[in-house]
């Protein structure tokens, strides 16, 4: 298995959820990702892998870098295998879809910093990888976090709350 | 001790502090009920976030739709397989029971150059002959015909949307009756797109133009163009390229190559495509069939009915040996397909070549004249079918040279048609 190979049935997974979250789409999640690991492939030597690939997804998102597709051909193959072995998951309620939408428009709400050290968090980076990869210092990674949860919380309930009192005035 | 500010609270419950800082914060929250209480909020703001991130996994996939499942049972491919395999079992059983004179007469037109694909050089191996020959001939063609598509496709970047794919697919569904034997050979190939130049490099027929033939099957290819200038000597045992057409028509043409081959492998009109049959308007008192001989590009046959009393007699009577030669070049076609389960014989092989070049050369029989039009861009060769005594209007936009070869491939499939109702009436 070569080096990329590696890198990518590591990360590829928590790579893909990441960018899903915060692009909203999973193709373009997936796109993205793979250029990523291209970018990886070009690296003599990267320190902290998580760190270094969580960032470069980061700034191609930024960039909307669509670039060199050839040597994504493999990287798609593995994908594609990945993909095949996930299950799919069951169909979408309308309930769900309601909950989709307002915790996609909560994400949106917040800060760009806010929202990718929160998204990076839930794919298990620590803090010196998310102070790495979003150039922070450590220090401040625990307050960008605390900030973060709370305002996506916050603005996901009173998303909720309104959705609800716009319920009942249909209703009523 | 301070009250501990929330960016803490988070470090600790996230496992970010030293051990030493932990220790402390631990000891602090255990004896403060007020940040006991800011714990606990944070705690389920970390859930809290943790869940609503959750619902963001169920992204969709864009506004590319993707790719549908692939569609097995395309009516018009199966009918065209149907046909093909109707119209090679009976010449098969043709030659079998009666085709004596022709064994393994070839003809190698590499017609229409880089739009027939690779399917013009099908890969006929000459050694081994089996009874698995024929199966095996069907598993090979058709991934050549998926693999071209791949290679069409491969400047798009097909993988990484799963939608780019399809379109590969279409064509390959589209362009001939084999791919259809592809989709239930391979099916377990969920994405035509990727798998052809991964499942099958290993049987990677070279492209039609180009020359690299493996050297096994010991072939000379000739030029047509110096095939054409010097004049092969018929002992060379090849038939002239397209039998009914000018020599000087061929030479316009010039990725068109003659497969030469040694006296012990039969020459081969292989692998052509039939050509796809798009519409058939119905028009009174002609036969009107739409053929496209590449993506977007069509002929029209128009066959009109001279039926009168007198041409059917006269025309009965001549139609005899013409008849017989265009089956025997017909069936040259299906023959080189199974060469190698048939018997080779040289000395058939140049019979038969010469009978095909006498439908071009000799004199003896009269060659049907055909007349040629270009009006506003469309170019219509007219000519007197000898075998209906129908009048035959061949027209497209597209060169001279290049409608006359698809009028030669035309005349071949016609023959092989009738051929096929004759055997099976």
């Amino acid at each position: 298995m070569t080096d990329v190979e590696r890198l990518f049935r590591t990360y590829n997974a928590a790579l893909v959820r990441y960018l899903t979250r915060r692009l909203g789409d999973r193709d373009w999640a997936e796109e993205v990702a793979q250029e990523t690991f291209v970018r990886a492939l070009r690296q003599t030597s990267i320190q902290n892998e998580r760190a270094w690939l969580f960032a470069v997804a980061t700034n191609l998102v930024r960039d909307e870098a669509r670039k060199d597709m050839r040597r994504r051909k493999h990287l798609a193959l593995l994908a594609e295998e990945e993909r095949d072995a996930m299950v799919e998951s069951e169909e979408t309620t309308l309930e769900r879809a309601q909950e989709a939408a307002m915790a996609r428009k909560a994400v949106d709400a917040l800060a760009e910093r806010d929202r990718l050290a929160l998204l990076m968090r839930e794919e298990g980076l620590d803090y010196n990888e998310i102070a790495e990869a979003l150039e922070l210092s450590p220090g401040s990674v625990g307050t960008t976090l605390s900030r973060a949860r709370r305002r996506l919380v916050e603005s996901y309930e009173a998303l909720q709350k309104s959705q609800e009192e716009r319920e009942k005035n249909a209703a009523s | 001790m301070q009250h501990l500010d929330e960016g803490t609270i988070h470090s600790w419950l996230d496992g970010a502090l030293s051990a030493d800082e932990a220790a402390r914060v631990e000891a602090h929250v255990r004896e403060c009920p007020q940040c006991a209480a800011a714990v606990a909020e944070a705690r389920g703001f970390i859930a809290g976030a943790s869940r609503i991130l959750t619902a963001l996994d169920n992204a969709p996939r864009g506004v590319i739709p993707v790719a549908a499942p692939r569609k097995r049972f395309d009516p018009l491919v199966w009918r065209v397989a149907a046909t093909v395999l109707v119209v090679a079992s009976a010449s098969l059983l043709l030659f079998r029971d009666g085709g004596r004179e022709v064994r393994n007469a070839t003809v190698s037109a590499d017609t229409v150059g880089n739009n027939t694909g690779p399917t013009a050089v099908a890969d006929v191996a000459p050694a081994a002959p089996g009874n698995d020959e024929t199966q095996r001939e069907t598993a090979k063609a058709p991934p050549m015909t998926a693999k071209h598509s791949g290679t069409a496709g491969e400047s798009k970047p097909q993988i990484t949307k799963r939608d780019n794919a399809r379109p590969s697919i279409d064509l390959a569904e589209r362009s001939v009756a084999g791919v259809a034997v592809t989709d239930t050979l391979t099916g377990a190939k969920k994405r035509a797109g990727v798998t052809p130049g991964v499942a099958y490099s290993g049987i990677t027929p070279p492209p039609a133009s180009q020359p690299n033939i493996p050297a096994r099957e010991n072939n000379a290819i000739v030029d047509q163009k110096t095939g054409a200038a010097t004049g092969n000597p018929p002992s060379s045992g090849y038939a002239a390229a397209p039998a009914a057409a000018p020599q000087a028509a061929a030479l316009e043409v010039a990725p068109s190559r003659i497969l030469l081959r040694g006296a012990m492998s039969p020459n081969a009109l292989r692998g052509q495509l039939p050509l796809r049959v798009v519409g058939t308007p119905r028009t009174f008192g002609a036969k009107v069939t739409l053929y496209e001989v590449a993506p977007g590009d069509t002929v029209t046959l128009r066959e009109e009915s001279n039926l009168r009393l007198g041409a059917v007699v006269v025309t009965g009577a001549r139609a005899a040996p013409q008849t017989r030669q265009s089956v025997e070049k017909s069936s040259a076609a299906e023959q080189a397909k199974r060469a190698d389960s048939t018997g080779v014989n040289a000395a058939d092989s140049q019979r038969s070549a010469g009978a095909v070049r006498s439908m071009a050369q000799a004199p003896s029989i009269p060659a049907p004249i055909s007349r040629v039009e270009v009006a506003d861009g469309v170019t219509t060769i007219s000519w007197l079918d000898a075998t209906t005594g129908n009048t035959l209007k061949l027209s497209g936009r597209i060169p001279e040279a290049r409608l006359r070869q698809i009028k030669i491939r035309l005349e071949v499939e016609r023959a092989a048609a009738a051929a096929a109702a004759k055997q099976n009436p």
